[in-house]
C-alpha cells in the first residue's frame, strides 16, 4: 500500500463529486456553473454570513457574556460532540466499506494493480469525509467567527482543533460502525432467511444499546452514577470533563476559544483518540479486504446447482396485506415492494431502524428539559410515532419508487395505471406504520393508563399520516428522484454518495408530512384532553379524510410524472 | 405494422436520429443494422414511447405514437438491449410480475403458458433462483419471455440474440419465424450479419441517424453494385476498418 495510490483514488472520487468543469460534449446537458457549484457556493455564503454575523453581533452584546456561557457549557459541548460520534456510528453499521466494494462499478478498480486494502481504506475515508462534511460546514464558520471576536490569545487554535477532532470523531464512529456491520455480515453469511431478521434485530439492538449507553454514561454527571470508582480515578488523574472523545474535543476546542488553561491530559487524550482512529480505519480496511475475499458479502443466494427434480410452482396469488382486496396492479405493486425490500436484509433494517435516530434527539431534549418535561413523557412517546411513520412512507413510497430505476421501463410499456402502482407502494408501508403505532401505544398505556382510551385514535392517526406522507413522498420522488441511483445501502453511484431524492424534493417529502402529522395528532388528542375523548374520535374523521385525499392526490400526480418520464432519465 | 414517418431525436445539441422513415409490414421481419451509436436503440425507444421524438412521428398498427401511445404500446413487446430485470426476484416471480402489470388474468391458463415459454428457452430449471444469479444469456432469455407473455402483434427486439447459446439462438429463430408466419410485425436490430441475412425479409442500414440503404438482400446487392456479401455492403456503406491505423498500432505493440 502506498500513499500515492491512496491519493490517486481519493482525488478521482472527490473530482467526481465536485466536478467543477462540466463535460463539453454535445450529448451532455450543459448546466450553468452556478447550478453545478450550488452546494459549495451555498456553504461559502453560509460561512460568510455566520462569520460576519458573529463579528458584528458579539462585540455589541459583549464577548464576556459568551465567554461565560461557553465556559459553563464545556460539559454540554462534550455531550453534543459525543452525539455526533454516536450518529456517525449508528449511520455506518449498514455501510461497511465492503458494501461499497461490492458495487459493480468497483470491478474495474479492483482489477487495477492496487492492493484491495488501499481501495477499501479510500472508500472508508470517503464515507468519513461525507459523514463529517455537514458538521464541518456548519461548525467551521462558527469557530472562525468566534475566534475572531474572542479575546483569548490562542483562540484561533480552536479552528484546526475543531476540524481535526471532528474528523477523528467521524472516523471513530464510521470505523466502529463499519466493523460492527462486518461482524453482522460474518455471522449472517450464507444464511438467507436469518439475514432478513438478523440485520433488523442486530441494528435495532445496537442503536438502542448505544443510545442508552450514551445517556447513562455521557449525559449523566460523568460516570458518577454507575461507576463511582471510575469517576474518582479519573478525577485523581486530573480529568475534569470526562474522557470520552467528545469531552476531549469540547475541552480543547472550546478551551482555546475562551482561553481556559489547557490540561495536558486532554491533549494527550486527543492524540490517543486520533491514533485509535487511524488504527480502526486501517483495521476496517483490513477486515473489508478479508471479507471481500471470503465472500461473506455475497447476497447469500448461491445458485442451487442445476436440479434435476422438476420445478413446480404454486398458483400465483401472492398475499399482500391480509384482509384487503386490491386490483391486480395495486396488489402486485405492494407485493413487489415488500419482497424487494425484505430480500435485502440491510435495507430492511435501515428503513425500519433509521427513524430510531429521531428518538435519540427527542429524548435528548427530554433529558435536557429535566423534570419539567418528564411529565409529558407519554405525549412524547406518542409524538415519536410521527417521524417513524413518515420515515416509513419516505422509504417505502419515496426511495423505493426511485429505486425502481430501469424497471420504470416495464411499467411504462405495460397498459398499467401508474397511479395504481404508486398507491401500491404507499399502501406497502402501512403495515409497518401500524406495527410501530401499536408499539408506541402499548408503551403509552403502560406509562399512563389514563390515556388508554386514546390508543385506537393514535393508531388510526398514525396510519392516516403514513398514507398522506406516502403520497407526498412518492410525488417528491417522481419530481426530484435520481432514477439512475443504485440501490445499495451506501447509496453510492460511482463514488459519490448520492441521495436518491435530490434537493428541495427531499425537504418536501420530509418536512410537510411531519408538520401535518404533529399538527394533526396534536389537534386530535388536544380536543380529547380539552373536551373529552369523544371529540378525539369526532376529529379523527375529518383528519383521516384529509390525509387520505392528500395521499391520493399526490400519488396521482406522481403517477402522471412517472408516465411522462423519458427513458434517458432512468435507463 | 410499423410506419416510421420522419423521426428525429436530439439529445441536447446532438442529433441521434435524423429524419428517419421506413415501414415494417405485418408478417415481415425487418432488420435494423448500423454501427455503434448510429441510433438503432434510440429509434426503437421512440417507437415504444420511452423517448419523445424531437420531430416526426410513427404509427404502430395505425396508432400514432404521439397521441395514441397507450393503444400503440398495448400492441408491442420489447426486448431491450440491456435486460431490465429486478435482481431480487426469481425468474418465476418476474414472469408473473410482468404478467400482472400487463393485466393478464391470474390462473392456471397463464401459468401453463409461462411454463411453456420458460421450458422452451431452457430456463425453467432456474426459475426459482434469484435473477441476480443468472448468467447473461439466461437474463436475456428471461427478458424475451417477458416480452412474449402478452402475445404482442408487434415485436421490437434490440440485439435479442446477443449472448444466447446456439441452441437458444436456434429456438429464438424458430419462434420468430413462426410468429412471422402468424402475421406478427417484427423489428429487430443486430450486429450479427448472418442472422440478418437468414432471418430478415428486409434490412435497413443506418449510419449517424440516417438511413443509408434499405431493401431486401437482393435489393441491397443491386444497390451496392458488385459487392456480394452483406458484410461487404455494410462496410462499403458505413466504412470499413482502417487497415493503415491498425498496422501502425500493431507496429507499436512490443
Ligand atoms: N440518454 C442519452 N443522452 C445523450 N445521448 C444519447 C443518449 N442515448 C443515446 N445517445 C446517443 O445517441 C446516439 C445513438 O445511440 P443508440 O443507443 O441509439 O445507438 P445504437 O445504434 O443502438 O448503438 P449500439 O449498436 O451500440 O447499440 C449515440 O451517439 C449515443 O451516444
Ligand atoms: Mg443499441
Amino acid at each position: 500500500m502506498t500513499l500515492n495510490d491512496l491519493w490517486v483514488l481519493l482525488r478521482q472520487d472527490l473530482a467526481q463529486s465536485f466536478r467543477v468543469s462540466g463535460a463539453k460534449g454535445k450529448r451532455t446537458e450543459q448546466r450553468s456553473t452556478l447550478r453545478r457549484l450550488f452546494l459549495p457556493i451555498g456553504a461559502v455564503l453560509f460561512a460568510v454570513v455566520i462569520i460576519l454575523g458573529l463579528a458584528w453581533v458579539v462585540p455589541r452584546i459583549g464577548w464576556e457574556i459568551l465567554d461565560t456561557l461557553l465556559t459553563e457549557n464545556i460539559g454540554t459541548g462534550s455531550s453534543l460532540f459525543n452525539i455526533l460520534l454516536l450518529f456517525s456510528f449508528i449511520g455506518s453499521i449498514m455501510i461497511s466499506a465492503t458494501t461499497v466494494g461490492n458495487s459493480s462499478r468497483m470491478e474495474y478498480l479492483m482489477t487495477m494493480p492496487l492492493s484491495l486494502r488501499t481501495l477499501f481504506l479510500e472508500k472508508t475515508i470517503i464515507v468519513i469525509l461525507y459523514s463529517s462534511a455537514f458538521f464541518l460546514v456548519i461548525g467551521t464558520p462558527i469557530f472562525i467567527g468566534l475566534s475572531i471576536v474572542s479575546n483569548a490569545p490562542l483562540a484561533f487554535l480552536s479552528i484546526p482543533t475543531f476540524l481535526g477532532m471532528m474528523v477523528v470523531l467521524s472516523t471513530l464512529g464510521v470505523s466502529i460502525g463499519g466493523l460492527l456491520g462486518l461482524l453482522f455480515s460474518r455471522i449472517l453469511a450464507g444464511r438467507r432467511r436469518l439475514k432478513q431478521a438478523g440485520w433488523f434485530i442486530g441494528t435495532s439492538l445496537t442503536v438502542l444499546v448505544s443510545a442508552l449507553y450514551y445517556y447513562f454514561i455521557f449525559l449523566s454527571d460523568g460516570f458518577g452514577d454507575i461507576l463511582p470508582w471510575l469517576g474518582d480515578i479519573l478525577a485523581a488523574l486530573g480529568f475534569t470533563s470526562g474522557i470520552s472523545p467528545g469531552a476531549a474535543t469540547s475541552a480543547l476546542s472550546l478551551g482555546f476559544l475562551v482561553g481556559e488553561p489547557i490540561i495536558i491530559n486532554d491533549v494527550f487524550l486527543a492524540f490517543l483518540y486520533g491514533a485509535l482512529a487511524i488504527v480502526l480505519v486501517n483495521l476496517n480496511a483490513y477486515v473489508s479486504e478479508t471479507a471481500h475475499y471470503s465472500g461473506w458479502l455475497a447476497s447469500g443466494s448461491k445458485r442451487t446447482s442445476k436440479t434435476k427434480t422438476p420445478v413446480v410452482h404454486d398458483i400465483w396469488d401472492p398475499q399482500t396485506i391480509p384482509g384487503f382486496k386490491f386490483n391486480t396492479a395495486v396488489s402486485v405493486s405492494v407485493w413487489y415492494n415488500i419482497t424487494n425490500i425484505r430480500r435485502e436484509g440491510r435495507v430492511l433494517a435501515q428503513y425500519l431502524i433509521g427513524p430510531l435516530r429521531f428518538i435519540v434527539i427527542i429524548i435528548f431534549g427530554m433529558f435536557a428539559g429535566g423534570d419539567l418535561l418528564m411529565g409529558f413523557t407519554p405525549f412524547i412517546v406518542i409524538a415519536i410515532t410521527v417521524p417513524f411513520v413518515v420515515s416509513y412512507a419516505v422509504s417505502f413510497a419515496g426511495y423505493e419508487l426511485v429505486y425502481e430505476g430501469k424497471n420504470l421501463m416495464n411499467l411504462q410499456l405495460a397498459p398499467l395505471s401508474m397511479y395504481d402502482y404508486v398507491i401500491g407502494k404507499v399502501y406497502s408501508s402501512a403495515p409497518f406504520a401500524l406495527v410501530v403505532s401499536v408499539g408506541t401505544s402499548v408503551l403509552v398505556s403502560v406509562l399512563a393508563p389514563s390515556l388508554l382510551v386514546y390508543v385506537p385514535a393514535v393508531i388510526l392517526s398514525a396510519v392516516f399520516i403514513n398514507q398522506a406522507a406516502g403520497g407526498i413522498a412518492a410525488n417528491a420522488a417522481a419530481m426530484g428522484g435520481d432514477f439512475k441511483a443504485e440501490r445499495i445501502v451506501t447509496r453510492q453511484r460511482g463514488a459519490s454518495v448520492q441521495m436518491p431524492i435530490r434537493g428541495w424534493s427531499i425537504l418536501r417529502a420530509q418536512l410537510f408530512p411531519n408538520m401535518l402529522g404533529f399538527a394533526g395528532l396534536t389537534a386530535v388528542l388536544g380536543l380529547g384532553q380539552l373536551l373529552g375523548p369523544l371529540f378525539t374520535y369526532l376529529a379523527l374523521v375529518p383528519f383521516g379524510l384529509i390525509c387520505l385525499s392528500l395521499s391520493r392526490r399526490y400519488a396521482r400526480s406522481a403517477g402522471i410524472k412517472l408516465t411522462e418520464k423519458e427513458a434517458s432519465d432512468y435507463l | 405494422m410499423i410506419e416510421v414517418l420522419g423521426l428525429k431525436k436530439m439529445f441536447n445539441e446532438f442529433i441521434a436520429v435524423d429524419n428517419l422513415s421506413f415501414q415494417v409490414n405485418p408478417g415481415e421481419i425487418y432488420g435494423l443494422l448500423g454501427p455503434n451509436g448510429s441510433g438503432k436503440s434510440t429509434t426503437m425507444r421512440m417507437l415504444l414511447g420511452l423517448l419523445k421524438p424531437t420531430e416526426g412521428t410513427a404509427k404502430v398498427m395505425g396508432f400514432d405514437i404521439r397521441d395514441e401511445i397507450v393503444e400503440a404500446k398495448r400492441m408491442m413487446g420489447y426486448v431491450p438491449e440491456e435486460p431490465v430485470l429486478p435482481q431480487r426476484l426469481t425468474g418465476w416471480e418476474y414472469a408473473n410480475y410482468v404478467s400482472d402489470i400487463w393485466r393478464i388474468p391470474r390462473g392456471p391458463e397463464r401459468e401453463e403458458e409461462l411454463d411453456e415459454l420458460l421450458t422452451l428457452l431452457d430456463i425453467k430449471d432456474a426459475s426459482d433462483d434469484l435473477i441476480e444469479t443468472y448468467s447473461k444469456g439466461m437474463s436475456r432469455k428471461t427478458s424475451l419471455v417477458a416480452a412474449l407473455i402478452h402475445q404482442p402483434k408487434v415485436l421490437i427486439l434490440d440485439e435479442v440474440q446477443a449472448g444466447i447459446d446456439p441452441r437458444g439462438a436456434a429456438t429464438v429463430k424458430e419462434i420468430l419465424n413462426g410468429l412471422r408466419a402468424k402475421g406478427a410485425t417484427i423489428l429487430m436490430s443486430t450486429h450479427v450479419l448472418e442472422i440478418a441475412e437468414q432471418l430478415c425479409d428486409r434490412i435497413g442500414i443506418i449510419n449517424e441517424g440516417r438511413m443509408v440503404a434499405e431493401g431486401s438482400m437482393a435489393d441491397l446487392r443491386l444497390q451496392a453494385k458488385g459487392e456480394k456479401s452483406l458484410e461487404e455492403i455494410f462496410l462499403s456503406l458505413t466504412g470499413g476498418p482502417d487497415m493503415q491505423k491498425i498496422a501502425e498500432y500493431l507496429g507499436d505493440v512490443k
